[in-house]
């Protein structure tokens, strides 16, 4: 049978970084994906397509106020059907690319579901059933994740969906109730509340978005109300109930509503159960995730494990940075171990939310010695302009080295902006390197230059 | 196949980077329980016993009895189950080894050598951080190994570096009795170990014709002897002796000491009166509580007092700390908690370090007073002899009182015979004049 130097089950942001850096460096390399197309959650039911859609919500958001541009456009409107196929190709091209790439860098794809058969063996189920054996030297688990369920309350594809069935949900519902207000839930909240659903969001902890820092939440909460949107916090769900028109929602201590959908955004789990493990005597922690050592190594030396199927943060950037790492280590190359510390997170409401490295509210719970220093958009000329004056950049930091703890942006641009921090964090650069960096006039992230001046002494511009 | 536990050298205090496996308290194949005594090491601060970090069975003992290893190395393995117990090391591995050997692409753009880069040469790639963090703390990066991209030095480099470099912090001069470390006893060379002639006859060794049987000293042996001739080598040691009237004191303690054991569970004793005392004269008499750096005399803002601990196979000096804060009764509880655990070894390096001034008492042996030596860096050890019923003149008239001879052996560089006789002038005349339970 075929022989292989590396085989990667899994093509998500993971397994299809891992498997062109393989090939890259030289190495014979196999990729196995059971679903119809190649990219994985975050390319078919994730990322990609999620923001396509949230692109047309704030396109929609920024019609509403073209008057105030000068514009004088009519009363506009609509073509959700359109939408839903704008999506669709912009995924459908990045598939094709995919589809390229692993032409590109000889990888050979095989079309099935990839198990282990032993430590250098994986075997390929395809759709008819028929199995085809292949050899490697090394293997490369990504099989990624799945939406999970509430065993009480189940998704139906009908009125009670999951987030792989709202991706082509065929009109806006009327109402929606949101289960769950991390980060899958708040972005759909903002989508269909933008779109003109009546949102409610049911949580069960303390605040949405429950990693990131409050006040950035507090600071989109308040424009997530004016998008159509209620937050319930500490409210548990006890039950769901389809009746073929509406969803009654049973939250504890509340009367029961209806609504016309449900979203279950309650969160994904790993998925390794029937790809193989005890074949080679592999198996799983709590979560259903594999131990693996600092390159990615499982306890069988051959067989490496990225993504969302280890511990690390469930974020396709995440995965991608890991599976290179493991393909630097397979082909023989040192790679300095991932500094966790500099994931950066993003969130595609509107405003924005990005950050990296700790919130205020765990620096001040472990006691740290932190300073804050923080600085709003609403006096920046580029803010004003593009019309995008909510929002602040917040950096927490230590105040003897000024070493950056963390940062928290909430703004129209703060998934691009918290890029230069994620450089930052990895090189080690103080505030004061930040606060003495030239960024360009005029640009929203001046406000970040503007916040290390905050932390250096004061800011220059208020 | 079960996954096998390390069994790591845990960190045990700052400046403690190696230990000796004194004793396995399991033997391989056997149960092992987590949080469990595991095995014993030795280290140049403590003894002490190591607990088990998971259940399971003890897989293979890689560092034997007698071997030292660093803190984070592998000690051993502990297999999930039985049937894993004999598994020689990891797991078992079908691959062919060559087959696991990376196949590295001949034109791939990065070399291993590339990657290797560290500092040498004189360039050491570092980041703002670790700039500011060398220049505030006097690190020369050259020294330092980077493990970032291309050997870019990282924080955690850095700060693990000043965790071990020897040159950053000095390592302790040794011996249980040490506390700090001892800047005037660095600069010593090492002490040659006194070597004898032995002749052997028949494979009997024989000293100057007696025929004698050899035993290696345990560790700590080592560690006192080594001590004990740096301190003598470094201080010019001097004794001095007053008499005490111990008659106010006993019958304190004769009145509250069934109270006092009802309450506390254990003894009220005078040693604890004695601490107290002497933590109170050194308040008046701050030169005892001193150390020697080159020309400097350090005074020490904490009077932390140490209390010799005789073991089966040595001593232990426990530190009562801030011992000038504490009552009579926080002195007893905190050595009573210090003298348990140091009988148990259950001590941590933290409780031996710090010391700032030390007490021995022969005493309870009987020994009526001693030549102490002193536990460098410190100054000066209070020597306790035993308390005996004698025959003193107490206004005119023969009286039957508990007296005592209380030593002070002091360091002369910096405290000549009249410092070191007024500060036991003080002692005496606080411990004769306790009238109650001193809070």
């Amino acid at each position: 049978m075929s022989n292989f130097d590396l085989v990667v089950i899994g093509s998500g942001p993971g397994g299809e970084v891992g498997a062109i850096k393989a090939a890259q460096l030289g190495l014979k390399v196999a990729l196995v994906e059971k679903a119809e197309h190649l990219g994985g959650t975050c390319l078919n039911w994730g990322c990609i397509p999620t923001k396509a859609l949230l692109h047309a919500a704030k396109t929609w958001e920024k019609l509403q106020h073209v008057e105030e541009l000068g514009f004088s456009i009519g009363k506009p409107s609509y073509d959700w059907k359109r939408i839903l196929e704008r999506k669709e190709k912009i995924v459908d091209q990045q598939r094709k690319g995919l589809r390229f790439l692993m032409k590109k860098n000889n990888i050979t794809v095989f079309e099935g579901h990839g198990r282990l058969e032993s430590k250098t063996q994986v075997s390929i189920t395809d759709k008819a059933g028929k199995v085809t054996k292949i050899d490697s030297k090394y293997i490369l688990l990504a099989t990624g994740s799945r939406v999970r369920e509430l065993p009480f309350a189940r998704s139906n594809g009908k009125n009670i969906l999951n987030s792989d069935h709202v991706l082509s949900i065929d009109h806006i519902p009327e109402s929606l109730a949101v289960i769950g207000g991390g980060v899958v839930g708040t972005e759909f909240a903002s989508l269909f509340g933008r779109m003109g659903s009546q949102v409610t969001i049911i949580e069960l902890g303390p605040q949405i978005l429950p990693t990131e820092d409050s006040e950035c939440v507090k600071e989109l909460e308040k424009t997530l109300k004016k998008q159509n949107i209620t937050i319930e916090t500490g409210s548990k769900l006890t039950g769901l109930a389809d009746d073929g028109k509406t969803v009654k929602v049973s939250v504890e201590g509340k009367a029961d509503r209806s609504f016309a959908k449900v979203l279950l955004s309650i969160g994904r789990e790993a998925v390794t159960d029937d790809i193989g493990l005890a074949k080679v005597g592999l198996s799983t922690e709590r979560g259903g995730f594999l131990k693996v050592d600092a390159d990615y190594r499982t306890s069988v030396p051959n067989i490496f494990a990225i993504g969302d199927i280890i511990p690390t943060p469930a974020l396709a950037h995440t995965a991608s940075a890991e599976a290179y790492h493991a393909a630097e280590v397979i082909a023989g190359h040192k790679a300095p171990a991932i500094n966790y510390s500099a994931n950066p997170s993003a969130i595609y409401c509107y405003p924005e939310i990005a950050s990296i490295g700790i919130s205020e509210d765990k620096a001040k719970a472990d006691k740290l010695d932190y300073k804050v220093a923080k600085f709003p958009f609403a006096p920046m000329a580029k803010a004003k302009i593009e019309d995008a004056t909510l929002g602040f950049v917040k950096i927490v930091f230590e105040p003897k080295y000024k070493e950056i703890l963390g940062v928290h942006i909430v703004g129209a641009t703060a998934t691009e902006m918290i890029a230069e921090f994620a450089l930052g964090k990895v090189l080690e650069t103080t505030v004061d390197e930040i606060g003495h960096t030239i960024h360009p006039h005029p640009t929203i992230s001046e406000t970040v230059m503007e916040a290390a001046h905050v932390a250096s002494g004061g800011a220059i511009h208020m | 196949m079960a996954q096998m536990i390390e069994v790591l050298l845990p960190q045990m205090g700052e400046g403690v980077h190696e230990a000796t496996v004194t004793n396995w308290l399991v033997a391989e194949g056997q149960k092992v329980e987590k949080d469990k005594p595991l095995f014993e090491v030795s280290t140049d601060k403590v003894d002490t016993e190591i607990p088990a970090p998971a259940s399971g069975y003890l897989s293979r003992i890689v560092v034997p009895v007698g071997s030292t290893a660093q803190v984070n190395q592998c000690l051993a393995y502990i297999a999930a189950d039985a049937t894993q117990a004999t598994v020689p090391l990891l797991v078992e591995d079908e691959t062919p080894r060559e087959q696991l050997s990376a196949p590295i692409s001949p034109d791939s753009a990065m070399s291993d050598e590339e990657d290797d880069h560290t500092a040498s040469g004189g360039f050491a790639r570092s980041s703002p951080l670790v700039r500011k963090i060398a220049k505030d703390r006097g690190i020369n990066l050259e020294q330092v190994k980077g493990s970032g991209l291309h050997g870019r030095i990282t924080k955690k480099d850095i700060l693990d570096f000043e965790g071990q470099a020897p040159s950053l912090t000095p390592k302790p001069v040794s011996a249980p009795l040490v506390t700090a470390a001892a800047p005037s006893a660095q600069a010593l060379t090492p002490v040659e170990p006194t070597r004898l002639k032995l002749n052997v006859q028949d494979g009997q060794e024989l000293l100057e014709g007696v025929p004698v049987r050899r035993e290696t000293m345990s560790r700590m042996r080592q560690l006192i002897a080594d001590h004990m001739i740096d301190s003598v080598r470094t201080s010019p040691h001097v004794t001095t002796v007053f008499e005490m009237d111990l008659h106010r004191i006993t019958t304190i303690r004769e009145k509250y000491k069934d109270q006092f054991f009802k309450q506390e569970g254990f003894k009220l004793t005078l040693t604890h009166f004695f601490i107290h005392a002497a933590v109170q004269a050194i308040k008046q008499h701050p030169i005892v509580n001193v150390s020697v750096d080159g020309q400097d005399i350090l005074w020490k803002k904490d009077i932390n007092v140490g209390c010799a601990v005789a073991l089966d196979n040595g001593l232990i000096v426990p530190v009562i700390k801030q011992a000038g804060d504490l009552s009579l009764l926080g002195i007893a509880r905190r050595m009573n908690d210090l003298v348990v655990r140091a009988r148990s070894k259950k001590l941590k390096p933290e409780d031996v370090q710090g010391g700032t001034f030390s007490i021995t008492n022969p005493g309870g042996w009987g020994s009526i007073t001693s030549n102490p030596i002193i536990n460098q860096p410190q100054v000066a050890i209070l020597g306790i002899g035993a308390a005996v019923k004698r025959p003193v003149v107490v206004d005119d008239m023969i009286a039957i009182r508990p007296m005592m001879y209380m030593s002070l052996t002091f360091d002369h560089r910096v405290i000549d015979g009249e410092g070191g006789a007024k500060y036991l002038a003080t002692l005496k005349q606080i411990i004769e004049s306790y009238d109650e339970l001193p809070t």
